[in-house]
């Protein structure tokens, strides 16, 4: 990361850290943890769907795998202190990669839109089985979590903290993998992955890597956000909704880039749950998340970072030039015999 | 001369068509050979099989002595069989420096290791500087030109050190000034002791370049010798002009 790469990372942890100690309200602190799970989310997806650019729209199957796999765990913990199912977050992280890792494996041979099919397969097929595995995941009736023994003044603050906690590792992860070849090597996969194996990229083994790692984040964070809502439904827990908001939240901020995500989540997820609090909860942002949609493809197809990045470069390289210009200035030509070809140029 | 490449009674049909057909031919060490022959004839066909890209019905590939027969593209590339393509393949939205690292060809153990190691970085230099591309090594591949695509595509190959490179139309599309640079580029090359397959149309630049040239035609070879032979021979004339 540059310089101002990490004033910036400093900055923003910084305020994450301290603006809840400010006396936040309880519906901002709310809206902060669900900005901060698709945030998290959204950084994970950018790593398979982002870098090496495999549309999955099968990560809300993780979701929903990372949540009732905590839940189905924390049936048998003794909860006093609360943190208890924290504690089991990054196993149920290497759960939902070794889950993942299989499941890459067989659908990565297949690209793009044909990809895309076969991850969300997935997802229904997740889903029907929380529906039908009664026994193991309580069916329609729904999964309960421990309650957790956390005051009604700081309730949300467990919950922000370790997503805050996330988000800096998923975050770290992503710089990692933009600083090395794992990164170079995704990035090659996505723009012409025939030609990257054939100059020795190892394709196969970078893809399941990004799939795995990526489903394992949202494993955990499906474990979180069931823990927070206490009590678990597989029509939520499985929702095609997650996926498709964690796609948009890349799209919009920009794939492949570190900030984008956390740019996208910031602005859909705050602007979804801010009318669901004025409006009532209604779907009304489904139609706006259509419309969002529709602006990226034709504004920004490719999304806010990379935009305003290319016109910053852009600007930059343009004052270079004047710059040089200025410093070296053209021999004078002859006025009555000016060149047509340069004329022309 | 040992030989570096020996293909032998290679068939491939794409449904009722037999793009290569029972084809067999070698590649010495140390030479510049040419494969030529007239549209459809199958070179691509024959540069992909070998190169890993396409399975071969039958018949057989042997690399440097070794059976390769179905081998895959990155473990062909590491072993040092390296290509390019009739349209340059490059990675566009990666910078140029970006585009010869990820040549570099480091296996799966090494993927976590930097970026651009420095070691990469070195050998970027110094081919950049031979293909006239210093000066580029931050810009985009988008931003390059078709010719200098070609040029990097092929500076690219030679990240890894190979030993024999398939060079598919190196001159096509691109200036009259470019040709006679690829032309030098694979001389020098050549006396570095790399050995080189090329399909190619332009027959002036066959007829500089290369020796021996190996002339297909409905996917089998129909003659074999050097350049100053070709053009007299009555089955190659009569694969040209449909005789």
């Amino acid at each position: 990361m540059s310089f101002d790469g990490t004033v910036r990372a400093v900055v923003l942890f910084a305020v994450l850290v301290v603006a809840p100690l400010a006396g936040l309200q309880h519906w901002v602190v709310n809206l902060a943890v669900f900005v901060l799970m698709f945030a998290v989310m959204s950084s994970a997806w950018n790593l398979v769907g982002g870098f090496a650019g495999y549309p999955s729209l099968g990560h809300a199957a993780f979701f929903g795998i990372g949540a009732y796999t905590l839940g189905i765990i924390s049936k048998h913990l003794t909860v006093t202190t609360g943190y208890e199912p924290f504690y089991w977050l990054p196993v149920i992280g290497l759960i939902g990669a070794a889950i993942g890792a299989p499941i890459a494996a067989v659908s990565m041979r297949t690209r793009a839109d044909v990809f895309a099919i076969v991850t969300i397969t997935l997802l229904f097929v997740v889903q029907t089985l929380a529906f039908n595995l009664r026994g193991i995941t309580g069916g329609s009736q729904g999964l309960a979590f421990p309650i957790p023994p956390f005051d009604a003044s700081w309730f949300e603050l467990p919950y922000y903290y370790v997503l805050v906690g996330m988000l800096a590792l998923v975050m770290a992860v992503t710089v990692a993998v933009m600083r090395s070849k794992v990164g170079l090597g995704l990035s090659a996969v996505r723009a012409d992955e025939d030609k990257a194996r054939g100059i020795g990229v190892p394709t196969g083994g970078l893809k399941v890597l990004a799939f795995s790692v990526s489903v394992g984040f949202t494993a955990m964070v499906g474990g979180v956000w069931g823990y927070y809502e206490s009590f678990i439904y597989p029509q939520f827990a499985v929702d095609p909704l997650i996926t498709i908001a964690i796609v948009l939240m890349t799209f919009l901020g920009g794939r492949a880039t570190l900030w984008g995500p956390l740019l996208g989540a910031a602005i859909l997820e705050g602007g979804q749950q801010y009318l669901a609090y004025e409006l009532g909860g209604s779907q009304f942002y489904l139609i706006a998340y259509a419309l969002v949609f529709l602006l990226i493809m034709l504004v920004l197809p490719r999304g806010i970072v990379p935009t305003v990045a290319d016109r910053l470069r852009l600007r930059r390289r343009r004052r270079r030039q004047a710059a040089a210009a200025v410093a070296e200035p053209e021999p004078d030509r002859p006025l009555a015999d000016p060149d047509p070809k340069v004329v022309a140029r | 001369m040992s030989e570096m490449l020996r293909v032998t009674g290679l068939t491939r049909a794409f449904g009722g068509v037999r793009a290569v057909d029972d084809c067999s031919f070698t590649v010495d060490e140390g030479t510049v050979t040419a494969l030529i022959g007239p549209n459809g004839s199958g070179k691509t066909t024959v540069f992909n099989i070998v190169t890993g890209y396409l399975r071969a019905d039958a018949g057989r590939v042997e690399f440097a002595g070794r059976d390769v027969t179905g081998a895959g593209t990155g473990r062909l590339y590491r072993r040092g069989l390296s290509r390019t393509f009739q349209q340059a393949r490059v990675f566009p939205q990666l910078t140029v420096l970006d585009n010869l690292a990820a040549a570099a060809g480091y296996p799966w153990w090494q993927q976590f290791t930097p970026r651009v190691r420095a070691a990469d970085r070195d050998r970027a230099a110094v081919l950049l500087s031979e293909f006239g591309l210093d000066g580029h090594a931050d810009a985009l591949a988008a931003e390059l030109s078709y010719g200098q695509r070609k040029l990097l595509e092929f500076a690219a190959v030679l990240m890894s050190t190979p030993r024999l490179v398939l060079l598919d139309e190196p001159t096509a599309g691109v200036n009259p000034v470019l040709v006679e640079t690829m032309e030098r580029h694979v001389r020098e090359r050549r006396a570095a002791g790399v050995t080189f397959l090329i399909v190619e149309h332009d027959l002036t630049f066959v007829m500089r370049l290369c020796d021996p040239v190996v002339v297909l035609d409905a996917g089998r070879p129909i003659f074999t010798g050097p350049p100053a032979q070709v053009q007299g021979n009555r089955l190659v004339l009569d694969a040209y002009l449909g005789g």
